[in-house]
């Protein structure tokens, strides 16, 4: 256990590196919800509706879902990288469980984002923006719970997509696809609510929406009580999904693995 | 014994490329693959102390046999036991009693300090502070860590970190250890510096040692047996001193005649090459006396010039890849 906390540690340590990396990271936070908020104004502007509640909520709502979309991110190609260069033998040559590895490997990035993206972007907006506090502070407790759930229910999904550069060798197609998937129907642009009922039916279907768009809601109340439960039983259920999903790939991949080079 | 290897097998699959434009296209709609052999049924063992150097041309197999001794990959058949455990299947107990190094790549946090991976390789295999104290004095000391322990790894150059990959890899005092061209590409002074390390460490701490590399220089200066490998199979495997005897007492005889001999015979030696009037024998110095040798083609034939040469380790390393060297055969 001890051995993960200290890969986070370094992983931590290893974003830490890039000045300039940070600082760009940090301005595409800021200004992807700039524009998007721009665009709401716009839309609420022409209603004439900028002092309503309604419009205080899709501020909120937008300001949080983009900075969890940020904070998601995820190095996609770690796999990828370490298949093409071989160096995946070094970590398969370590006393350690390679998932977990994995895991910690993006649990440090996760705490970088967390601390210095995520932290300093809501500070600016909340100052900025009328940004509405959470529904309670029950719905607050649930929704940390939620944004946990999600997050391992993207991660998940990621690492089946990243697991396939085992058989394709080059998965940007694949990440690419899964990105814009992610992007439309988890709400991490536009609400669910604004998506025609036909598509939402569809979409409660897919894992997706239990990415961003269940915690999001909890947070602003907009799920009933009755229905809280069964939002976090399936996040709960899509995490096990994907999980299993995911075990049996690494167990073929395993097998199948050529060390490239040398 | 420590390791035990038999009939050990390993196939890859490769897919079938074939040139020109439209086969690329219906290659990447229908791929056609073919199964190449990598290792074709070795069988060796090695016991526990030993120091055995693995050497064989580009492709030979050495590195997917070293993969499969470490428990990277599996073996297609075969059956492979060191030090009482499968690789593969036991992969996370085993590979802490073990150490590997890939010359051509690095376990090191690339943009991280040396010493960051160092400290995370404490806590990954449990190593006690005052154990690994012990070692980074010892490794600093005999490898000249302290000098740029600080700096990212992509700073250092291939020597320096070279030095700390394998301080990495053994940090954890591992029984066995496995080398896959620890000196690939550097100079003299640096293949020189590791040599004598490894050496030292075999010698001193019993560790038992898997060499895989190209340069016969390293086999020599520290290895007692070489396991040749060519094409996936043993071609020889024997002790190191053996082979040194059988070339200090082999030597060449290239000698140019002043006319045309239709044939040439001179006991003890035999031909091994002709080119017009300049032949070239070969012959042991245990068998036939150089000034007998000599004063007999004087005294049979018209010489105008003559040279005599040593056989060195590699060129019989070079014939045993051309074909199993006829000679050598009656050695062992």
């Amino acid at each position: 256990m001890r051995a993960y906390l200290k890969i986070a540690q370094k992983s931590f340590r290893n974003n830490l590196v890039f000045r300039a990396e940070y600082f760009a990271a940090l301005l595409n936070t800021i200004v992807t919800i700039l524009v998007n908020l721009a665009i709401w104004r716009a839309i609420y502007e022409e209603e004439g509706g900028l002092d309503n509640l309604q419009f205080s909520l899709i501020v909120t709502y937008v300001i949080l879902a983009l900075a969890l979309f940020q904070i998601f991110t995820m190095d996609e190609y770690v796999i990828e990288k370490k298949i093409k260069s071989g160096l995946i033998t070094s970590d398969l040559l370590k006393p350690l469980s390679f998932r977990l590895h994995l895991f910690s490997f993006h649990f440090g990035a996760l705490l970088y984002r967390i601390v210095l993206l995520l932290i300093p972007t809501l500070l600016l907006y909340s100052l900025v923006y009328r940004v509405l506090p959470p529904f309670s502070i029950e719905m607050f407790l649930c929704f940390l719970l939620s944004v946990i759930l999600g997050y391992f229910v993207m991660y998940s999904l990621n690492f089946i997509v990243w697991l396939s550069a085992f058989w394709f060798y080059k998965t940007f197609s694949l990440v690419t696809i899964k990105d814009t998937a992610v992007l439309v129907l988890s709400g991490a642009v536009i609400p669910l609510w604004f998506m025609p009922q036909q598509l939402v039916h569809f979409i409660k279907l897919t894992p997706f929406d239990t990415i961003f768009f269940i915690p999001i809601s909890i947070y602003l109340g907009q799920i009933p009580m009755d229905q809280l439960l069964f939002s976090l039983l399936r996040q709960v259920i899509w995490i096990t999904v994907l999980g299993l999903i995911g075990h049996v790939l690494w167990k073929l991949a395993t097998r199948r693995l050529i060390v490239q080079g040398g | 014994m420590l390791i035990q290897v038999e009939q050990l097998v390993k196939d890859y699959q490769l897919n079938k490329n074939q040139k020109g434009f439209f086969h690329a296209i219906k290659n990447l709609l229908m791929p056609e693959y073919q199964k190449k052999r990598a290792v074709n049924g070795i069988s060796f063992s090695i016991s526990e102390g030993e120091m055995v150097g693995f050497i064989g041309p580009n492709g030979a197999g050495k590195s997917t046999t070293v993969k499969i001794l470490s428990g990277v990959l599996k073996p297609t058949s075969g059956k492979v036991i060191v030090n009482g455990m499968d690789p593969f299947r036991n992969r996370k107990k085993y590979v802490s009693q073990i150490g590997v190094v890939f010359g051509q790549r690095t376990q090191l946090w690339w943009d991280l300090p040396a010493e960051d991976t160092f400290d995370l390789l404490k806590t990954i295999y449990k190593i006690p502070d005052a154990t690994f104290k012990k070692n980074m004095d010892m490794f600093s000391e005999m490898l000249d860590l302290h000098e740029f322990l600080h700096q990212p790894v992509r700073q250092l150059s291939l020597g320096q970190r070279m030095r700390a990959d394998i301080a990495a890899a053994m940090i954890h005092e591992p029984a066995i250890l496995f080398f896959d061209e620890p000196t690939i590409g550097l100079d003299i002074v640096a293949k020189e510096r590791i040599r004598e390390f490894i050496r030292s460490m075999n010698q001193e701490k019993g560790i038992t040692m898997l060499f895989t590399t190209h340069d016969m220089q390293d086999i020599e200066k520290t290895c007692e047996r070489m396991i040749v490998i060519d094409r996936g199979d043993i071609v020889c495997d024997s002790k190191v001193d053996e082979i040194r005897q059988f070339s200090d007492s082999e030597r060449k005889l290239t000698v140019k005649f002043g006319r045309q001999y239709d044939r040439i015979e001179l006991p003890g030696a035999q031909m091994i090459k002709e080119a017009g009037n300049t032949k070239t024998f070969q012959f042991r110095t245990n068998e036939v006396k150089i000034p007998e040798l000599i004063a007999e083609l004087m005294s049979r034939y018209e010489v105008l010039d003559l040279t005599v040469q040593e056989t060195d380790i590699e060129s019989i390393i070079k014939q045993i890849y051309e074909g199993g060297a006829p000679a050598y055969e009656s050695v062992s």
